[in-house]
């Protein structure tokens, strides 16, 4: 290993950097994101994307449950004895009026038995009250129960043609209608099981919750088409929603509490930019930016980025993005490489909370095997956690290396600088520091400081009666003998610098406690 | 009558809480294999509650307390016929059957704190939340760990993926069960020979246990400051039954351990190692685990071989590096360390091991000092002095024994500067004169020389 050190400078080039890399050479260098390959095609502005193909295929009871028509508000009768319910329980009128209209003459149908409606119809109910959304969700647009179970047979029926459906409707560029279709499969194969063998009935039923934006939209628009039927109806009804979505409605109404959701959103918004705000509520769709639109907005940040380096703007355009990756549930090489990116700017800037987190999202993505540069980002992650003396997570990370890669450069030399400072080896550590590789300098600058106190204890504690300075500076890793001077000077070692014979000499033996104590405060700062 | 209320009528009229529990075990007694299954098979999901009652009516306990072990084992009968179906379950979909019978367990929990919250159940019967406690653990980790699709909820309000809490769902929601168990513990204000208070250590270590498993150590610390408030109110340890006892000082010394406070950690683990149960060797194997690295970086010891004789796991676990520490071989040292590493890591005392570094490089230095004999007698009445000059290069040709490259003088000195740092060796370096000056009254400490 000896070998791998940075070779001492000849005499005579004092005061010169020797082996300090210098910042521009560690500075950000953009990547290209692993999947530049399978990336869309920017050139086209509005994206291989349509809307209302896109709410076609995403199971959503609207779609294959057109609205009923809408009630008059009834008088309220005791309908309640007709669930079958026997608890005595006083159901909240828009549960009363659901039993009732489901069991109105004219509604019913001779292929759904009776028996199997009102089993639904319990399990409806009863599903709602576990989930104790019996008072927030639609009843008066919830599918009856006879149009449930028709559906459901339905599916069960046609699994094979939905899908073949699904894929020609998706499209076959963009990524998201790829991630889309396999949970769309998914969904689909646990919707065919027939009712007696379906294993969970929340799941069937949280397709048929109404979503937050629906709701909202029927606040702010209640008219209700009353007569849909035909296919050119359903299509215009579609194409109106859509428009809502587009719409200005969206951020005159939230959500007064969090609602369950049953699934990931799809976002519809176009525009490249957004402010990032901590949800406090379901996401909405046309709030939500699409991959394809976040590639773009990637791209834009990455030249806005060279080209102002306005950190502020730039975390919280991240920060809005990773929180539509999320939302969408991508997780794909395009997110590995969002987070990437935003770790290396925070680390760039110092900004280690962020950083943090994307590097904790990054242990996740790369256990999964979504490409980006997992050698890289371990080795910060270990430098992280020698920065924040967390003992209990290095530990966790060097369970989590392969033999394989503690062989690779830029982790072996993490590891190599944790067990320099474990060891309590200055003169290995920073002959490290000296060549970390990547950004990891940007880390271990965070940390250098005080363990050159350390050093200096030590070197203090045992050195005697002096050392010339450059010993200093060479054991620790300063750039010039100046620097030095000025660090022993920052702690009020003045007079501990003494030139004899035209050399400077540190009095080592002299120091006394100055850095002992100065030692102990760093170190209790950064725990 | 079913043999399960047999017991239950033994149990209560002897008061034998232990015995109680072992209805609610979801593992049949070895004496009667199929009793759970049988249990099951007993009734059918319309006529449950009803035969439950015909069973328990009888023994004329308070109204409440009847209605209270009703509801217990109607919940358990539901969640032992789900136990059965996961048994059986399509390997494809073992996460959902497991998260079934968890959900189900949860039910029979949820019937038993109310058993104590709403039906005075007495005291005594606090071995049935160990067994409903500890079950409930079992059942999440088997969810967490099966196959298929996670159906929970998946969206709370976060801007980036949960991982952890995402594999972890069933156990994370199994912590904060127990810690109701916990909490009608600690808050139980029965007089203290009546209370539920002494079920708590059995608590707080299925807790930990818990929290271990979760790698959220850290939350093991709030049980200890809530133990602390009441402590007033509470008996204090040594009066609890010594299983609880020895557990519970293991975890604590462990908790020491992991901070790097070994003193408070050596202090726990020997009084778990004296209180531990002579024929409890898996038990004595994890006290030692800790209690080895514990005593290498107190008081600088090794094991004997005998201590390790009993137990060859640990044999193997530490005599390689403890030969070396004593050899003060440092090329023998760093190779048994990587040759150990994945055990050490799995452990979490790899970080303290590596330690022991020290502590060879100490040796090695003594014998550097030892075979450098002593210095010139000016009389022959004084008594023989060692060599106290030592040149660095001497010690530089010996810790480079072994490896295949010659380390260079200022690494030397900087781990002779550490040695000195640390007070393992007394003396200073004297960089210009290439010499370190040891100390003439004991130059290794505690070391006699």
């Amino acid at each position: 290993m000896n070998t791998q050190w940075a070779v001492p400078p000849p005499p005579g080039t004092q005061g010169q950097a020797y082996g300090y890399q210098s910042k521009s050479q560690r500075h950000l260098t953009f990547k290209q994101p692993t999947t530049s390959g399978t990336a869309p095609d920017m050139s086209t502005d509005p994206p291989a994307y349509h809307p209302v193909q896109v709410r076609q295929s995403f199971s959503q009871p609207a779609l294959h449950y057109p609205p009923t028509v809408q009630q008059p508000p009834q008088p309220t009768e005791p309908a309640a004895e007709e669930a079958g319910e026997k608890k005595k329980i006083d159901w909240p009128v828009p549960v009363r009026n659901y039993v009732q209209r489901s069991f109105e003459p004219g509604r019913m149908d001779p292929d759904v038995p009776r028996a199997e409606m009102e089993a639904k119809l319990k399990e409806t109910i009863s599903t709602a009250t576990e989930k104790n959304v019996l008072y927030t969700l639609d009843w008066d647009k919830l599918p009856l129960p006879q149009e449930m179970i028709r559906h459901d047979r339905r599916k069960a029926a046609g699994v094979a043609q939905e899908a073949w459906r699904q894929q020609s409707a998706a499209g076959k560029d963009t990524p998201i209608s790829k991630k889309r279709k396999s949970q769309e499969l998914v969904g689909d194969n646990e919707d065919s099981l027939p009712p007696w063998r379906a294993t969970n009935p929340r799941n069937g039923f949280e397709d048929r919750v109404t979503y937050p934006a629906e709701r909202f939209d029927k606040r702010q628009q209640p008219i209700q088409d009353d007569n849909i039927k035909g296919t050119s109806k359903f299509h215009k009804n579609l194409e109106k929603r859509q428009r809502r979505f587009d719409g200005g409605y969206k951020s005159s109404y939230k959500s007064p509490s969090p609602e369950p959701v049953s699934g990931p959103v799809v976002g519809t918004c176009q525009t490249l930019e957004k402010q990032y705000f901590r949800l406090t509520s379901a996401p909405i769709p046309s709030q939500v930016r699409p991959e394809s639109i976040l590639r773009q907005t990637l791209d834009l940040l990455k030249k806005k980025w060279k080209k102002e380096g306005n950190y502020s703007y730039i975390c919280d355009q991240f920060k809005s993005m990773r929180q539509d990756l999320t939302v969408q549930r991508i997780k794909n090489a395009f997110t590995v490489t969002v987070y990437e990116i935003h770790a290396r700017i925070a680390l760039e800037k110092g900004d280690l909370g962020e950083y943090n987190q994307c590097q904790t999202q990054l242990r996740a993505l790369y256990a999964q095997n979504l490409g980006g540069n997992p050698v890289e980002f371990k080795a910060y992650r270990i430098l992280y956690f020698i920065h924040t003396s967390n003992r209990t997570a290095l530990n966790d990370v060097l369970a989590d290396l392969t033999t394989a890669e503690k062989q690779e450069k830029a982790i072996k030399h993490a590891l190599s600088v944790r067990s320099a400072l474990a060891l309590g080896n200055y003169h290995r550590f920073f002959r490290l520091y000296l060549e970390t590789p990547n950004m990891g300098a940007y880390l271990m600058d965070m940390f250098v400081v005080r363990e050159r106190l350390a050093a200096m204890s030590n070197i203090c504690r045992a050195f005697k009666p002096d050392v010339p300075l450059r010993f200093v500076t060479e054991e620790l890793g300063f750039e010039s003998d100046s620097d030095a001077a000025q660090f022993v000077y920052d702690y009020n070692g003045q007079a501990l610098l003494e030139e004899k014979e035209g050399n400077m000499r540190f009095l080592s033996g002299k120091a006394g406690q100055i850095f002992e104590v100065a030692k102990s405060e760093a170190f209790r700062k950064s725990i | 009558m079913n043999p399960i209320f047999e017991d239950f009528r033994e149990a209560y009229e002897t008061g034998n809480g232990y015995l109680l529990s072992q209805t609610l075990s979801p593992i049949p007694p070895p004496a009667q294999p199929q009793r759970v299954y049988n249990f099951f098979r007993s009734t059918n999901f319309a006529a449950a509650q009803k035969d439950l009652k015909q069973q328990i009516l009888p023994f004329k306990l308070d109204p409440d307390e009847s209605k209270g072990w009703i509801e217990i084992y109607h919940a358990y009968w539901k969640a032992v016929g789900e136990l059965l179906n996961a048994e059986n379950a399509h390997k494809g979909n073992t996460k959902a059957a497991w998260s079934k019978v968890y959900d189900a367990w949860k039910e029979v929990l949820n019937a038993l704190i109310r058993g104590y919250t709403n039906c005075g159940f007495e005291a005594w019967t606090v071995p049935c939340l160990y067994v409903v406690g500890k079950y409930l653990r079992v059942f999440a980790i088997k969810a967490d760990e099966g196959s298929g699709n996670s159906i929970g909820a998946v969206t709370s309000f976060q801007d980036d993926f949960n991982p952890e809490a995402e594999k972890n769902e069933k156990l994370e929601d199994a912590a904060r069960q127990l810690n109701r168990i916990f909490q009608i513990c600690l808050a139980d204000r029965a007089e203290i020979g009546e209370s539920r208070k002494w079920g708590i250590y059995n608590i707080i270590n299925l807790l930990f246990k818990t929290y271990f498993k979760l790698n959220s150590i850290s939350l093991s610390k709030n049980i200890l400051k809530a133990i602390q408030a009441y402590r007033g109110d509470m008996p204090t340890l040594d009066k609890f039954p010594v299983g609880h006892q020895v557990t519970f000082k293991y975890y604590i010394g462990v908790i020491y351990f992991l901070d790097e406070n070994y003193a408070e950690s050596e202090k726990n683990l020997t009084e778990a190692w004296q209180l531990c149960h002579k024929d409890a060797v898996r038990n004595k194997e994890l006290i030692l685990t800790y209690l080895i690295p514990c005593h290498l970086l107190t008081t600088h010891t090794l094991p004997t071989l005998a201590l390790l004789s009993p137990y060859p796991r640990l044999q193997k676990l530490f005599l390689p590096l403890s030969r070396c520490i004593k050899k003060g071989d440092l090329a023998g040292f760093d190779a048994a360390l990587v040759a150990g590493e994945e055990e050490f890591v799995q452990r979490r005392i790899y970080l303290t091991l590596e330690r022991g570094r020290d502590i060879t490089l100490r040796n090695l230095l003594r014998k550097v000092f030892i075979a450098g004999g002593f210095e010139e007698a000016k009389d022959a009445a004084t008594p023989a002095v060692r060599r106290t000059r030592i040149p660095v290069a001497e010690f530089g040709a010996a810790i480079s024994i072994g490896s295949k490259e010659t380390m260079d003088n200022d690494e030397v000195e900087c781990l002779l500067a550490n040695m000195i740092y640390k007070n393992l060796m007394k003396g200073y370096i004297a960089r210009e004169r290439g010499i370190v000056v040891l100390s003439k009254g004991g130059a290794f400490p505690g070391t006699g020389v």
